[in-house]
Order: C-alpha cells, then sequence, then structure tokens
C-alpha cells in the first residue's frame, strides 16, 4: 500500500539531484528542463488528493530550499527594507493548485488518452511559470512581458513538456510494479 | 469530500501556514542544510553544464568550419585555427595577469576563487566556485571581480564550493554612495528580459538630487555587509519619483564572461 507513495518521493528526490545536472540552454532562451515541477505535476494525477497535497507540499518545500535566495540582510536602519525576494513556501501553493488541476484529468488515464495528459502538464507548467512571474513582478512592482519573457517561459514548457510522456510511463511503470492502482473515483 | 481528504486537506493548510510563517533565519538555516547536503553533487553539476556548452560551441564551430573549408583551402584553416588558438591563450594569459595583478594591488586580503558553474534559475542567475568552509569562508563574504568591481556576497558556503548571490539578483542589496555627491540610496538588481544586460537599481535617492548619465556608483561601507569604496556600476538614468529619486546603473562587472572572482576575507566593517 505504502510502496509505491515511498517509490514517488523517491523519484522526487532523484529528480531533486537531477535538476542540479540540467543546464539552461542559453542559446535559446536560457529554456531549461523542470524535471522537479514535472514529477510532481505527473505524480498528482497518479495518487489521490491527499496524496497530491503531501506530494506538493514536499516538491515546493524542496524547490524553495534549492532555489529561493533570502539573503541575509546588514544594519536594518541601513538595509531597511525587504528584499524582493518571494515568501518561502510559495511554491507549495502554486504547486498545490496547479495538483489540482491534474487531479482534474485523471479520469483520462483510464481512457488511455495519454497525449491529453501530456498537453495539460504542459498546460500546468506554462501556468505554473506564468503566475510565478506575475508574482514576482507584483514583487517588484516592474511587470514587463515584452522581450523574451513569453517565448522565455514557452520555450521552457516546450522542452519540459516533452520529457512529461517518459516521467508519465516511469510513473505508470512504478506504479504497476508496486500494485497501486491509478483510481480516481476518491 | 472525503473525511481522509478533508484532513489531508487541512493538515496541508496548516503545513503552508508553518512554511509560511517561517523566520528568515529559519529558513537560511534549512537552505544551509540542504545546500551542505548536495554541495558534493553541484561539482559534478558544474562539469556537466561545462560539457554540454563545449558540446554546443562544437556543434556552431563545426557548421562554421564547414562553410569556411567551402571558401578556402585546408591549409589556410589550419593557420586561421593556430591563429585562433594563440588569441585563446593570449586572452587567458591577459586575465591571469589581470588577476595576479589585482591580487597584488587590492587592499584587502583576498582568495581567488574559479567560478565553476552558472546556477540556471528560472528567474535569474546564481554562480558556484570553487571554495567553501574549508578555505575558512563564511557566510556574506564580499566578492569581486578583477577589474576591482562588485560582483556580490557568499549566499552559501559548502565545504568546498560556494553559492553567490550576484549583485544583479534581485534579493540582493547594498548600500552606495554617488561619486562627487552626498547621495547615498540602496542598489538592488533589476529583472531584464531575455538577451538584455544586466542593470542595476540605486533607490531611496533624493527626489532633487542632481545626478547625471556617467557618474560612478560605490559602496559606501555602511549597513556591515560591504566594505567602503568598491565599484559597483555607472549612472545611466535618474528618475525623479513623488518621494525618492530612482537611478538606473549599468553594473561595472561584465558578468557574462565571469572566470575567476576574489573573496574578502579581511572584511573592515564600520
Amino acid at each position: 500500500m505504502l510502496a509505491y507513495p515511498i517509490s514517488l518521493i523517491g523519484i522526487l528526490l532523484l529528480s531533486c539531484l537531477l535538476q542540479q545536472f540540467i543546464p539552461a540552454i542559453t542559446a535559446w532562451y536560457d529554456a531549461r528542463i523542470l524535471i522537479l515541477p514535472l514529477v510532481v505535476l505527473c505524480g498528482s494525477s497518479t495518487v489521490s488528493a491527499a496524496g497530491m497535497l503531501a506530494l506538493t507540499f514536499l516538491g515546493g518545500f524542496l524547490w524553495d530550499a534549492q532555489n529561493l535566495i533570502i539573503s541575509e540582510l546588514g544594519d536594518r536602519q541601513i538595509y531597511h527594507t525587504a528584499s524582493d525576494s518571494l515568501q518561502f513556501g510559495y511554491s507549495i501553493i502554486l504547486y498545490a493548485l496547479m495538483g489540482f488541476l491534474m487531479q482534474g484529468i485523471r479520469p483520462l488515464f483510464q481512457q488511455g488518452k495519454w497525449y491529453l495528459s501530456v498537453t495539460f502538464a504542459g498546460v500546468a507548467i506554462f501556468l505554473y511559470l506564468f503566475i510565478e512571474h506575475l508574482m514576482r513582478s507584483f514583487m517588484t512592482a516592474e511587470f514587463s512581458l515584452k522581450g523574451g519573457t513569453l517565448e522565455q517561459i514557452g520555450a521552457t514548457t516546450l522542452l519540459t513538456t516533452m520529457l512529461s510522456p517518459l516521467v508519465f510511463w516511469i510513473l505508470f511503470k512504478v506504479a504497476n510494479l508496486c500494485g497501486h492502482p491509478i483510481d480516481y473515483r476518491d | 469530500m472525503k473525511p481522509f481528504n478533508f484532513l489531508a486537506l487541512l493538515l496541508f493548510i496548516a503545513g503552508l501556514g508553518w512554511v509560511l510563517t517561517l523566520s528568515e533565519g529559519t529558513v537560511r538555516q534549512i537552505q544551509k542544510t540542504y545546500y551542505l547536503a548536495i554541495s558534493p553533487i553541484i561539482s559534478k553539476g558544474g562539469k556537466t553544464e561545462q560539457f554540454a556548452k563545449e558540446f554546443l560551441n562544437e556543434v556552431e564551430h563545426s557548421a562554421d568550419l564547414k562553410k569556411k573549408l567551402e571558401q578556402s583551402n585546408r591549409e589556410r584553416d589550419r593557420f586561421k585555427l593556430i591563429a585562433s588558438q594563440v588569441r585563446h591563450l593570449e586572452d587567458e594569459n591577459n586575465e591571469l595577469r589581470a588577476a595576479l595583478n589585482f591580487k597584488k594591488q587590492t587592499e584587502f586580503d583576498v582568495i581567488p576563487a574559479k567560478v565553476i558553474r552558472k546556477q540556471p534559475l528560472q528567474w535569474g542567475k546564481t554562480i558556484e566556485i570553487d571554495r567553501g568552509t574549508e578555505n575558512g569562508f563564511g557566510v556574506s563574504l564580499c566578492v569581486l571581480a578583477a577589474n576591482g568591481g562588485l560582483v556580490g556576497r557568499l549566499h552559501q558556503p559548502g565545504d568546498q564550493v560556494s553559492s553567490i548571490l550576484l549583485v544583479t539578483d534581485e534579493g540582493s542589496q547594498v548600500s552606495a554612495r554617488v561619486e562627487d555627491t552626498s547621495e547615498v540610496g540602496l542598489v538592488t538588481g533589476r529583472r531584464t528580459n531575455y538577451g538584455e544586460a544586466p542593470k542595476l537599481r540605486l533607490r531611496y535617492l533624493s527626489k532633487n538630487a542632481s545626478i547625471r548619465k556617467g557618474m560612478k556608483v560605490y559602496t559606501d561601507g555602511r549597513g556591515k555587509l560591504f566594505p567602503a569604496d568598491i565599484p559597483i556600476g555607472t549612472i545611466e538614468d535618474f528618475e525623479s519619483g513623488p518621494v525618492h529619486g530612482e537611478a538606473e546603473i549599468t553594473p561595472s562587472v561584465d558578468f557574462s564572461n565571469l572566470k575567476t572572482v576574489f573573496v574578502i576575507t579581511n572584511q573592515p566593517h564600520d
């Protein structure tokens, strides 16, 4: 019963390490494969709602621990304003929102429409990056979508989405091996 | 909704509340623990990034070479290649000489470090260097480039690698002054669009400050983070707001070609 959730956490931790080895393609809008968010999103559609919440919590926590820059401030009389960083934990909220979206497509799995699941994974990645961009723009009071921002989001989405069939395939193999039924009636 | 799912949702909300209210110190401690755990593989990640870059360069280079072969003979290409290698060695030599001169000339005790990785974040960039706590590094040590310009400060020191928070990052803040004026403010990074050179913002200036394009900006030494008089950049533009003025700055460091940096180990404080 617990074999699949434990394996999923193992895959998540593995993707966390793997992310360190994936470089950005500087020649193409600094696009990169977001393997950790992808595992969280694809994994979200293979577990129950409770499992999805646990997965997005862990994934968001690890992502922020890895990527969010919380700088140490000096003397508060001089550095009187907080830096323009987002709050630690914001990724958990974003992942959970995207996780709910992925939960909605679980019936598609049982109908064998994998291409729709892959498309939705791409949509979820795009929304995740776009909302993150909006949140960062709000923090710095500077909003801009010109000069390649949308292209950058699009290129990263495309690269990440291209990998999603493989992630789905691995998750289904692991689910089969663990005897975990992908049931959406909860 | 099933009772179990409802309970899970409550636990999720409670957990989220806990995470969102963590103090900055606790978050830094979590990140430090995480960084120490993954730092052994970061250097390997840097090698992968280097390999990928070299591969892409090789692909680009091969295409160029093919065109050249069509246009000229083999012997001429060979000489071109030799000339290019000599240029590369010359550049490297100049860079190392500049680094050596900087180490000799600077008033600070500095330890040189090689940039091993430019960490690709979605909305920014940090860099990793090949020195860490084993070299006596601690959090917030100031980092300079070979031209003496401000690069940033140490953010996460691991055992043998360290992460640097660049001055161009939105999360960075540097107390600064404008040359030949009494104006002081805070320099922060500014997010730029893809392909644009990094820019900085100098905030909290007087709204009627007499600041002109081309004026130099230096650290002012206040706030216990950076020593005074380190070049940060040059004023590009100044805008007067309802309360404060704000200037746009071009950094004095070329971040795209950063290969060697210097970490100040005897950081004086005010």
